[in-house]
């Protein structure tokens, strides 16, 4: 494949403002800690819009260009040059870099402004002292956006395992937030760790690369990508995978996602559910070309979207703690977007797609959930819920917009952007398209039915919390959130109501992700029609929305978690044993292979090493008595010396 | 018989050898100053002398080094002078420029009177240790000012000793460089037995080391009907003769100059004398008589017996793995700071073997620019160590260095980095010094040997790091020792000591190049 | 010892007489016996002695050995002015008259033995292995031309080793600053006749309560040095007789804390009493 990369001038050449803003942001913040605790919070905010700003007028730049003109590349400075190795730090302008510049900057943004409000709130709340910790949130959001903004922008491979390790110490930073709190610093830990897996494949990946083709930069990599042997190919596919698992919470590391819900919920709705864990749907989409070339490595990331998809759902029901049903739904629909990608040319822009509209509707249902659990003392168990609607109103409006538009209300964003997904999985052939195509079919059914559960408990029904107290002691007063908080949940609602429609109609971001995605194929003739397949899941949705009306909506739900339930709902609530495989897996013969090396450590090493060091020191001693201060024991030893080696100069002569 | 004594009639003319003196001018400008400073202590008041001293020093430095670096400028090569006793070569102008800079940084220590009240030497030296006339003089503020002629002797001693060309000529600079030293061992003004008993230690040990060099002296005279060393390379090239008294005298007189290098086992004198002896002289010891002897050692080992060395080498190669195993072991359990930083002179000059062993030019360039690092490094070192003191003088027991970096972070971190760099880690002289030694003998065939090296350097980074680590980690002493403030002279020595060692550690090219610019001439 | 091997080696090789090897014999015995008795004598003026009868034996050997100008240098200047000045520092210093010979390192003195017999064997065995193959020349030849023997070193002094020569002087020079340095006290308070004119030294003296000589040192008393003191009838030490320009550790002992209580064995010999104190 060779593409048209042109020198990005005009606005575009001020690209480079996107990153720097919220960078600047970000040292400034950082440097001037709690001195900043009167204007951090605007700083943080105004850099970001900033940069959202400056990427607005870049998009428009390429909406004016022909589509050939508009894959630019922004050389900035020559980063890594030794030898062989050449890195050239520079931005990639291109369609597909420019939608997630948007996402970012622009969802970004509302969480920036929604978070003045909550971190206001949260910081009387937790520390006693209003803002106390704000302006530090801010420099980590600042840092996050940033670095983001380098992995998408980034122009080659290596400058995007700069983002991707960036956004990764932003993410340990901000789950960690609340650090005095033992859960948090686990969670962060987790997912620092898990992550870490996932980058051991991209850099191995990236090594692979390099070492094959002497280059890292997308442009080279691309078009040289036939010059790959198909079992290399194969193997650097998979090990981006693996690399996308890790940042985006897929199959088999997605345990971490579910507890990186410890952070403050705007860090919940930008990083773990809009932006960063989408990374890895973005880092299979940009290496497309390498993707095109191995069939069987897109077999291996549809399989991983599928179990992906179903353990999200399948785990999303049983949970009763208001966030942890989001982030496995979460789980579940970046599981729809790796399906989709894994498909190939059918399935690039329906990813994308998905992956648009899932971040507007998801970060609005996080907003929302962190709107209620403001009003609720930060309760998250929903059990404690019910009959919120009448409290919170503009938060009911807009959750009940953005769960709608998940489990895809007809001519809402999902309907568009899921349907088409399922309808693609179809279209394969052969057992791939029963395969996928209903699991794919099936997680919808499961995804409406525990989005409704967690409607119903949350903002129908009895009013529970009336008679419990918080943990605190307090009475619960469910009340509005300030306006900080409820603009942005509204601009978010309108984007899941018509964002679909706008992307959709006559495929209009198919068509502009055309330059780098290449053209959207239409899929084969599956076993089932596509109209079918559209009534299917809207018949299977509704089923499994009425199946949680009949179950949850109808009698009261016990506040206590019932416990003996059967095996799948067991399974389900220990998120199907993952943590358990995980152990078993990974961390036991981890443990014991830490246990034998530091045996070895402390018995052969340290023994080598001490041992010596006795021995040494033995020996000094002892021979530290030879220097006894007397003129002639000296005397006799330099003798000594003398002997010796005129003995060894004089005897060999004879 | 008497008609052997005279011959009448039978004088011939004699012809006198011709002498560039501008070539000799910095050794000759040395030797001169000494007298001048004689005739000093000869003809001035008592109050006068220190001053007048002092700026003659200068003097004479400055001149030795003007002169120095006029020679560099011209004669590419190197000549030999006083019929064939000098041999002015590059070597030998590079280990002059050595010698001159680190004497000089050695007299700015010995002059100075700030650290100790007076300076480090005693007022009179006549009066005996512990009597009551001594306990009146401890508190007067003169020194014995004869000091400086005597370094001064000491140091065109050196200077001779590095350039001779004939063994008889380096016997005498042997002694000219050995006497003043183990007189100025035996002149602190505190701890004065202990400093008496380093120098008759030196003195007796000297003398027994000076008589086996002069016993191979005559062995070889013997081998080769002259002392020269060229003549001596020229026997040893093709002669019928018995090659036993050529062994025999070469082992005599290597014993001679390895005693005055302190390499293993003729080593037992330096850490009594390093310790005794007041540390502006240790300093000038450590430093100058290391390059001076190994400057000898060089020139003997590379001109005389060159041709014979596959002969000697594996005795050498045994004794710098003895003198390395040595000064690395015996460091680790020593508690003063002079010992051990006598045990690790034993052990750099068993790396300093190393590259003399390396009979070849990089052999020869990179032990001179080792002997140029670990000079500045050692002089620098000492002059810290004189910084720290207590009531009773220095306090240079290691108990008492503990947490000296909380009470003067500035000493400790130069300390730290002097320790560094005699550890030889990388940014330090000490890194780039061990580094183009150790190449040179591995491209010689030293595989085991630089293997040796390296473990030892190993086992030395501990015993210096341990210091380090003592320093920064350690609570410090209730009564522990106070780090004086230096006057101007000290820390002017100690500050070259430590520019230079950072200088030659970023960019070692200069110093490289002037040290491999061309081999000996004889 | 290894000269004796040499002879032997060299028998047969032409200018060596019979006569010479009578006297290399004697001479050798002799400048060996000389040695080893400086060695083993306990007294340092026997030492001295001992060592006087060796340099007076190699300095015969070296004008046997058709060095004449050496041999009378090493008897003038070695034998004749060294050796007495050493004898004479040794008068006045005068320790007693030996050290102590207890050994306290353990197996020093065997080990020393041995390998210093080693190192004597190792160097005999290369000499004479060696000299079997060296023919001797003799110095016949040179000492006939250019003017002698005398006028050769001269010759060689001036040329060859001209800077070796000049350079000795350093050595001198080094050496009497050295004396100086250790031995000289300008600090030292003159006794006040030292600056006098001999009038006021004469008025001193008569109008002073002791009009005759200090009392001597009681050199034959205990001891053989001046700066022993001298005893007064009740065997304590007589002030007077302490020498102002010798100290020594008996001009310790006047310190009023030193002061020893007079004893009845002041008068025994020195061995005895170095057990008591």
């Amino acid at each position: 494949m060779t593409e048209h990369v042109a020198q990005a001038t005009g606005i575009a050449s001020w690209a480079w403002l996107l990153i720097a803003f919220p960078a600047l942001g970000a040292t400034i913040l950082l440097l001037a800690g709690k001195k900043a605790r009167g204007w951090g919070h605007l700083l943080g905010s105004a850099t970001v819009i900033a940069s959202f700003a400056v990427g607005l007028a870049t998009f428009l730049d390429a909406v004016g260009r022909s589509p050939e003109e508009r894959v630019r590349e922004l050389h900035l400075f020559s980063w890594i040059p030794v030898q062989a190795l050449q890195v050239d730090f520079g931005l990639r302008l291109d369609p597909l870099s420019l939608v997630f510049v948007l996402l970012i900057t622009g969802v970004g943004s509302l969480i920036h402004i929604y978070s003045i409000g909550y971190m206001a709130h949260d910081q009387e709340h937790r520390v006693g002292k209003a803002n106390e910790e704000r302006s530090r949130f801010f420099a980590y959001l600042n840092l996050f956006v940033s670095a983001m903004l380098i992995l998408v922008l980034g122009n080659g491979f290596v400058t995007l395992y700069f983002g991707w390790e960036g956004v990764g110490l932003a993410s340990y930073l901000l789950i960690a937030f609340y650090q005095h709190r033992p859960a948090a610093a686990t969670a962060a830990k987790k997912a620092f760790l898990m992550n870490r897996v996932g980058d051991l494949g991209l850099a191995i990946a990236i090594f692979i690369m390099f070492n094959r083709l002497g280059t890292t930069q997308y442009t080279e990599v691309f078009s040289r990508a036939g010059e790959f042997t198909q079992p290399e190919l194969l193997a650097i596919a998979l090990l981006l995978l693996l690399g996308a698992c890790g940042k985006s919470g897929q199959f088999p590391l997605q345990a971490w996602l579910p507890d990186a819900m410890e952070g403050p919920t705007p860090v919940s709705a930008l990083i773990h559910a809009a932006t960063m864990v989408t990374a890895g749907v973005y880092l299979i989409a940009r290496s497309n070309p390498i993707y095109n070339l191995t069939p069987d490595g897109r077999l291996g990331v549809v399989i991983i979207g599928t179990i992906t998809l179903l353990i999200g759902c399948i785990v999303g029901c049983a949970y009763d703690d208001f966030k942890k049903v989001l982030a496995y739904s979460t789980v579940s629909q970046i599981g729809y977007m790796i399906l989709a990608v894994g498909l190939g040319p059918i399935g690039y822009a329906l990813g994308i797609m998905h992956l648009l509209t899932h971040g507007f509707f998801k970060a609005g249902l996080f907003l929302g959930a962190g709107s209620v659990m403001h009003g609720m003392n930060d309760e998250g168990n929903i059990r404690k819920m019910g009959g919120l609607r009448k409290h919170m109103p503009i938060t009911f409006v807009t959750w009940t917009l953005g769960y709608l538009a998940l489990i895809g209300f007809p001519f809402l964003s999902g309907y568009y952007s899921k349907d088409a997904i399922i309808e693609a999985a179809f279209s394969q052939e052969g057992w791939r398209a029963w395969v996928f195509g209903g699991a794919a079919l099936l997680g919808a059914g499961l995804t409406a039915f525990y989005m409704t559960r967690l409607f119903l408990l949350v903002f129908m029904g009895e009013e529970r919390w009336k008679k419990l107290k918080s943990a605190d002691g307090r009475d619960y007063h469910p009340h509005e959130s300030p306006l900080t908080m409820t603009v942005p949940m509204i601009i978010l609602a309108i984007g899941s109501v018509a964002v679909g429609f706008l992307l959709s109609k006559g495929n209009t971001l198919a068509t502009w992700l055309e330059p780098a995605l290449g053209e959207l194929q239409e899929g084969g003739h599956g076993p089932i029609p596509h109209e079918i397949v559209g009534w299917l899941v809207l018949a299977l949705s509704a089923l499994g929305a009425l199946t949680a009306y009949l179950i949850h909506g109808r009698k009261s739900v016990a506040v206590e978690r019932p416990l003996k339930v059967a095996f799948p709902i067991r399974a389900a609530r220990n998120d199907l044993y993952a943590n358990a495989i995980n152990e078993a897996i990974f961390a036991r013969p981890g443990t014991w292979l830490t246990r034998a090396l530091v045996f070895v450590d402390n018995k052969g090493v340290d023994g080598v090493v001490l041992g010596s060091a006795a021995l040494l020191q033995g020996s000094s001693s002892r021979l530290r008595r030879m220097q006894t201060g007397f003129v002639r024991s000296y005397a006799l030893s330099m003798l000594v010396g003398s002997v010796i080696v005129m003995a060894a100069l004089i005897l060999v002569r004879f | 018989m008497i008609s052997f004594l005279a011959q009448p009639g039978g004088l011939d003319a004699l012809q006198a050898p011709e002498i560039d003196y501008w070539a000799m001018a910095p050794l000759l400008i040395v030797l001169g100053a000494a007298c001048v400073g004689v005739l000093v202590e000869a003809f001035l008041a008592k109050p006068q002398r220190w001053p007048v001293q002092v700026i003659l020093t200068v003097l004479t430095f400055a001149f030795a080094g003007l002169t120095l670096g006029l020679r560099l400028t011209k004669d590419p090569k190197g000549l030999t002078t006083v019929a064939g006793a000098l041999s002015i070569d590059r070597p030998a102008l590079f280990l002059w420029g050595t010698l001159l800079a680190l004497g000089f940084g050695a007299m700015l220590m010995i002059a100075d009177r700030s650290v100790e009240p007076g300076g480090s030497f005693v007022a009179s030296a006549a009066i005996r240790p512990g009597t009551i006339q001594d306990r009146a003089q401890a508190g007067q503020h003169g020194m014995q000012t004869e000091v400086f002629p005597l370094a001064l002797f000491a140091l065109a001693g050196m200077m001779t000793f590095v350039a001779a060309n004939d063994l008889l000529t380096m016997f005498i600079a042997l002694e000219v460089m050995s006497l003043p030293l183990y007189l100025m061992c035996g002149l602190a003004r505190r701890r004065r037995l202990i400093s008496q008993e380093a120098a008759l230690k030196y003195f007796l040990l000297g003398a027994f080391a000076s008589a086996f060099f002069l016993y191979g002296l005559a062995l070889l005279y013997g081998y080769a009907q002259s002392v020269k060393l060229a003549d001596i390379a020229e026997a040893t090239g093709g002669t019928d003769r018995s090659d036993t008294l050529l062994y025999a005298g070469f082992g005599l007189l290597l014993v001679g100059l390895l005693f005055k290098a302190s390499v293993g086992p003729f080593h037992t004198w330096t850490p009594d004398v390093y310790q005794g002896a007041p540390t502006p002289v240790t300093a000038f010891m450590g430093a100058c008589t290391k390059v001076a002897a190994f400057g000898a050692i060089l020139r003997v080992l590379q001109v005389a017996f060159k041709a014979s060395s596959w002969e000697w080498e594996y005795v050498l190669w045994a004794v710098a793995i003895v003198s390395m195993a040595i000064g690395a072991i015996l460091g680790i359990t020593q508690t003063d700071v002079k010992r051990m930083i006598a045990y690790s002179s034993i052990a750099h000059a068993g790396f300093l073997l190393l590259g003399s062993i390396a009979l070849n030019h990089d052999g020869l360039s990179s032990t001179l620019f080792y002997l140029l690092t670990y000079g500045f490094t050692t002089l620098a070192a000492f002059g810290v160590v004189s910084l720290v003191r207590n009531a009773d003088g220095e306090a240079t027991h290691l108990s008492q260095w503990a947490g000296l970096a909380k009470r003067s972070p500035l000493v400790a971190a130069v300390f730290s980095f002097l320790l560094l760099a005699l550890a030889g880690i990388p940014l330090t002289s000490g890194f780039i010094g061990k580094f183009v030694v150790f190449r040179a003998a591995l491209a010689e065939g030293m595989g085991p040997l630089v293997v040796v090296a390296l473990i030892a350097s190993a086992v030395a980074a501990f015993f210096y790091l341990r210091v380090i680590v003592l320093m920064y980690f350690s609570e410090p002493a209730a009564d522990g020792p106070a780090v004086s403030v230096p006057g101007a002279f000290t820390t002017a020595a100690i500050t070259l000591g430590v520019v230079v060692t950072l200088l030659l550690g970023v960019l070692p090219g200069f110093a490289l190049d002037w040290a491999g610019a061309a081999g000996f001439v004889f | 010892m290894s000269s004796v091997f040499v002879t032997q080696a060299v028998v047969d090789a032409g200018p060596v007489s019979m006569g010479e090897q009578v006297a290399f014999y004697v001479l050798g015995t002799g400048s060996l016996i000389g040695a080893l008795g400086m060695l083993f004598a306990r007294n340092a003026v026997h030492s001295a002695l001992w060592l006087v009868l060796t340099m007076l034996n190699l300095g015969v050997l070296y004008m046997v050995g058709q060095a004449p100008f050496l041999g009378f240098v090493q008897i003038i200047v070695y034998t004749g002015a060294i050796m007495m000045l050493f004898l004479f520092v040794l008068m006045m210093v005068g320790r007693e008259s030996s050290d102590s010979v207890v050994e306290v390192l353990r197996g020093q003195r065997l080990a020393a033995g041995v390998i210093g017999l080693g190192f004597a064997g190792l160097l005999v065995a290369a000499l004479v292995r060696s000299l079997t193959q060296v023919k001797p020349i003799g110095l016949a030849q040179p000492n006939a031309q250019g003017g002698g023997n005398v006028a050769n070193v001269g010759k060689l002094i001036f040329t060859d080793y001209l800077f070796a020569f000049e350079l000795t002087s350093a050595l001198l020079i080094t050496a009497a600053i050295g004396a100086m340095v250790l031995a000289f006290n300008e600090k030292r308070r003159r006794p006040a006749y030292a600056k006098s004119l001999q009038q006021e030294l004469v008025e001193a003296r008569f109008q002073g309560n002791r009009p005759s000589p200090l009392p001597g040192p009681g050199v034959f008393a205990t001891a053989n040095s001046v700066a022993t003191p001298a005893l007064l009838p009740d065997g304590s030490v007589a002030p007077e007789s302490l020498s102002e320009v010798i100290e020594s550790t008996a001009r310790e002992r006047l310190d009023p804390d030193l002061l020893p209580e007079p004893d009845a064995h002041a008068l025994t010999a020195p061995e005895q009493r170095e057990g008591e104190s």
